[in-house]
């Protein structure tokens, strides 16, 4: 059989992956860290745990975000051009807001450090608040950029959004088990918080992993061709890495109490989870553009 | 309804044109002097294409037939590519053509991301006589020629006069005849795009998203390798 097509490029590459994983992690390790500040004595003052973390929490973040400016502007093939989103501002375009919000967010991250290394108090809250709102918008931004593409329907899906705040809040986790068991700072009041956060998130992405697969099992022409797609190239990163590694082992261990109590297990299932997070989104990411190259 | 457009859709308009292509699938005979028209009307690069023509056999010895397909950008009237750029480096023509600012564009990729028709491509940097490079690109329907009164390069040379341009808003032109006398079939009409590139006679196995993918052992060996080595800024291994 003779067949022949010239094929464009797959516009979105790993570094685009990493960018929308670390990109979350630093939105929810700010959520963390600016907890005690924002929340004080509501619920029980549960967030106070994160009190020794909130310095460096906040430089974390700041890492995680200057590591996250240059990685999207090098793939940029204009990387000189890096602020005309914020220049040539277009609004129904969610790639500008996120330029607009990626610097703003740096600043309530520096401004908050301010504030915490002069002991200026009441600049916290209000810091915080509006540091958490621009830190959650990061990975709804990204979510966004891919669910307004209406011709991939692998992505235009209103779940993906909130798919990938879920996910930014398990990867975030993470990140602070690891860095609080690494300190010594791992006591139970930081265990019940980070518990709540990080059994919930795994189980909404349980539930939002089973819509996915029941929509794509049930949906269109470009559904069905996606869900080949991704049972023939991105089965081990899906099923292995995703569903299993990713959301059904940390599930399981959250769900255990006797898990919960050890901060190495609990510190475990949150790093599995976060590897979930990645494989989950790169998935999304990878095969949503094959369908369009193949059409 | 249309947002984040520069131009409404001008379709019905009184007073604007609403250019369009209407591709007559009988009289195409794969000859891709389309294709070259193109390349030379622009010098587009080895490696990218503004205009292509799709190849596919179907059936069996003897009862076999080959199909086809010739691709441009559709230039929709309501283009998701105009909405999702960040800069407005595309934008909408009140004439209905999308054209691309290369001097604005940051080449983010989001508006291929965006094409349902894959109609996009990143000029490399690499290039010999025109030194634009390291942006997006794409089909213009010619604007530089029809707004001087000559057809696309594409039209002009397509030898078995498949590809026919002109304004739809008139009724006397050739494509709102065609239009009218025809069954014409656009692609992908379920994205809400409103493309205006018309065919005539489209075979299924051309248009339907499901018998896109490469099905031969070569096309689908081309297809993952092209994909493997050519994704975000591995375009061209690294040129861009």
């Amino acid at each position: 059989m003779f067949e022949y097509a010239e094929f464009n490029i797959g516009p979105w590459g790993w570094e685009i992956a990493v960018y929308f994983f670390l990109i979350g992690m630093a939105g929810m390790t700010f959520v963390y860290a600016a907890a005690p500040a924002v929340f004080g004595n509501i619920f029980g003052g549960v967030a106070r745990s994160m009190e020794p973390f909130q310095k460096v929490g906040m430089l974390v973040a700041l890492a995680l975000l200057l590591i996250c400016g240059p990685l999207l502007i090098f793939d940029l093939g204009e990387p000189a051009r890096f602020l005309y989103p914020i220049l040539y501002f277009h609004w129904t375009s969610p790639l500008s807001w996120g330029s607009l919000f990626l610097p703003l967010f740096g600043l309530c991250i520096v401004g908050f450090l301010y504030a915490l290394s002069t002991n200026k108090q009441n600049w916290l809250k209000p810091l915080g608040i509006l540091g958490m709102l621009l830190a959650l918008s990061m990975p709804l931004y990204t979510g966004l950029d891919l669910m307004v593409n209406q011709a991939r329907e692998l992505w235009s899906n209103p779940t993906i959004p909130v798919l990938f705040v879920i996910l930014s809040v398990s990867s975030g986790t993470a990140l602070v088990s690891v860095i609080q068991l690494v300190r010594g700072q791992f006591d139970d009041k930081t265990a019940e918080f980070l518990h709540w956060f990080l059994f919930v998130a795994v189980a909404t992405t349980f539930a939002l992993f089973l819509g996915e697969w029941v929509t794509l099992m049930y949906g269109s022409e470009e559904l069905q061709q996606a869900w080949t797609i991704i049972n023939d190239q991105f089965w081990v990163q899906f099923w292995i890495l995703t569903f299993l590694v990713g959301i059904l082992v940390p599930l399981l261990m959250v769900a255990i109490p006797r898990c919960c109590r050890s901060a190495q297990l609990f510190t475990l299932a949150a790093v599995l989870s976060a590897v979930g997070a990645y494989n989950f989104r790169a998935v999304l990411i990878y095969a949503g553009q094959l369908t369009q190259i193949y059409y | 309804m249309a947002v984040g457009l520069q131009a409404p859709p001008s379709m019905g308009v009184p007073g604007k044109k609403r250019w369009a292509m209407v591709i007559d699938l009988r009289r195409c005979i794969g000859c891709m002097a389309c294709v070259c028209a193109d390349k030379a009307e622009f010098d587009v690069p080895l490696g990218v294409w503004r205009t292509i023509v799709k190849v596919k056999d179907t059936g069996r010895y003897p009862n076999t037939k080959r199909h086809f397909m010739p691709r441009l950008c559709n230039h929709c009237d309501n283009p998701p590519c105009v909405r999702n750029c960040p800069t407005e480096a595309t934008y909408k023509h009140e004439d209905g053509f999308v054209l691309q600012r290369h001097e604005r564009c940051i080449a983010c990729r989001t508006c291929i991301a965006a094409c349902p028709y894959n109609a996009r491509h990143v000029l490399p940097r690499n290039r010999d006589r025109v030194k634009i490079g390291g942006v997006v690109d794409k089909c213009t329907f010619c604007n530089h020629r029809v707004e001087n009164g000559l057809v696309p390069a594409c039209v002009q040379t397509c030898l078995g006069r498949s590809r026919i341009f002109g304004d739809l808003n008139d009724p006397d032109s050739e494509v709102s005849r065609l239009v009218a006398r025809h069954n014409v079939v656009t692609l992908k009409p379920e994205k809400g795009t409103a493309p205006q590139v018309y065919y005539i006679k489209p075979d299924r196995v051309n248009t339907e998203q499901i018998l896109s993918q490469p099905v031969s052992y070569a096309a689908r060996s081309d297809a993952a390798a092209f994909y493997r080595h050519n994704r975000g800024s591995k375009f061209f291994s690294g040129v861009l």
